[in-house]
């Protein structure tokens, strides 16, 4: 009964599922391939705090203006996850859209790693390649579900957005300093 | 009064609400009705579940039944400019089509733009147009403040609203101006249709998308030639285009073309002054 089991217990049992379906989402593993089975058992605490964790990454690391590049920031993410679901179902595809949500949220662990990186170091060219490494990773990490989702002649219709997003995500990374 | 049909209390076992069944006769015999339960063969297409029968991808498959209301009940009333399905018919296009849409308002003097969405008009393109509009002007004026800050070793910060002042900016130019110029069309009886405007307001943004990347180079000259030149094409295309419509419905046609011609220019001199100023 989780009512009345231990906070750590909850506590745990959540952080166990964050770091599954990060494993199933963004790094390389044998369900990949098929949508139905990556991220059946979707949350939403995992994506809550990979932004959240990038707002904060993003702000630290801005020298004015603290509190509205994490405005800014953190609305770029959250409103773009839910326009780019919005954007799939209106092409007619089939996502379901807080499974999609949860999806776009993880991935976008690759680029709070490259933040974080680009936080702690501060040179130009290793934050341009830092990020463009992450941005592609984040899109890899995307394109199997995206795709999928809808009729393959509106591929490319559904990835550009995603792509986008990140390109724009990976480009404040790089310009805050 | 129906005391008739009380039993008193203590003749029986009362055991919550239900009371006990009367054992007077025998057995009860229940009769269930000929169950009408039908049993469907998936067909293809159902909603969610597309690839057949099986287990339900999701969990909370319910869920997305009422979010996206695909293929049941049409919201009546008000309701339905907020449902998903009221716009699906706006994104009906394949990625052939709208890249052969952004080519076509590259070429702004054929003039035949308006047929050819006149059946099909997507919302597609010129939202996406216009985001990737605002995306390429904050992230080049930027870059562009940025090197000229280095190249005189001055202080450089980042400029966190040029991002949300070019978004009301290109967001609000297609919002605004096809709401006006389609409110003025009616008035003078050469009706279009709404989205038909959104369409070629948002294609006719493209063209500045490469104007503004090779505004890069640092020389003013090239700058405002490129910006005349982008600013000259979207006009046109959008004069042109207007022109035949109204053309056809056989109206004056004259100042309002003039009119749009020049809102487009003006923008383009906005978009030029405003981010490629530079002020050390």
């Amino acid at each position: 009964n989780t009512l009345t089991e231990p906070v750590w217990d909850t506590v745990k049992r959540d952080l166990s599922r964050i770091v599954s379906n990060l494993k199933l989402v963004v790094f390389p593993n044998p369900h990949r391939e098929d949508p139905g089975k990556a991220l059946r058992d979707w949350d939403l605490w995992g994506p809550f705090f990979f932004i959240v964790f990038l707002g904060l990454v993003l702000s630290w690391s801005a020298s004015v203006k603290k509190s509205e590049v994490f405005a800014v920031a953190f609305a770029l993410l959250a409103a773009g996850a839910v326009i780019l679901t919005l954007n799939v179902l209106l092409l007619g595809g089939h996502i379901i859209f807080f499974q999609s949500l949860s999806l776009l949220g993880y991935c976008l662990f690759p680029l709070d790693v490259g933040a974080l990186i680009c936080m702690l170091k501060d040179n130009v060219i290793l934050k341009v390649v830092v990020v463009c490494v992450t941005l592609a990773w984040s899109s890899w990490a995307a394109y199997p579900f995206m795709s999928t989702a809808v009729n393959p002649r509106r591929k490319a219709l559904a990835l550009y957005p995603v792509f986008l997003m990140y390109v724009t995500v990976g480009f404040l990374i790089i310009a805050i300093d | 009064m129906m005391s008739s049909n009380y039993t008193p209390l203590d003749n029986q076992n009362v055991t919550g609400s239900v009371p006990a069944a009367a054992d007077s006769s025998g057995h009860v015999t229940v009769k269930f009705t000929e169950s009408n339960l039908q049993t469907f063969p998936p067909t293809a297409a159902q909603g969610k579940i597309s690839g057949g029968s099986g287990p339900p991808r999701d969990a909370d498959d319910t869920f997305s039944k009422t979010a996206t209301g695909s293929d049941d009940t049409q919201q009546s009333g008000w309701f339905q400019t907020f449902s998903i399905a009221a716009y699906k018919p706006y994104f009906d296009v394949d990625t052939s089509d709208v890249v052969e849409r952004i080519i076509d308002s590259l070429f702004p003097f054929r003039g035949s733009f308006t047929e050819k969405i006149a059946e099909q008009p997507d919302l597609y393109g010129p939202f996406w147009i216009c985001t990737t509009l605002i995306f390429v002007a904050a992230s080049i004026g930027t870059f562009v403040t940025y090197l000229s800050h280095k190249l005189q070793n001055k202080e450089w910060d980042y400029d966190i609203n040029l991002v949300t002042w070019s978004a009301g900016l290109f967001y609000g130019y297609v919002t605004i101006v096809p709401v006006c110029l389609y409110l003025i069309l009616k008035y003078f009886s050469a009706p279009s249709g709404l989205v038909q405007l959104f369409c070629l307001y948002g294609y006719s943004l493209f063209v500045f998308i490469p104007a503004l990347c090779l505004s890069v180079i640092p020389l003013p000259i090239v700058r405002w030639v490129v910006a005349g030149v982008a600013g000259f094409m979207s006009a046109t295309f959008v004069a042109l285009n207007l022109r035949n419509h109204i053309k056809s419905a056989g109206e004056r046609w004259f100042l309002i073309v003039v009119g749009i011609f020049l809102l487009q220019l003006a923008l383009a001199l906005v978009l030029k002054l405003y981010l490629f100023t530079v002020t050390v």
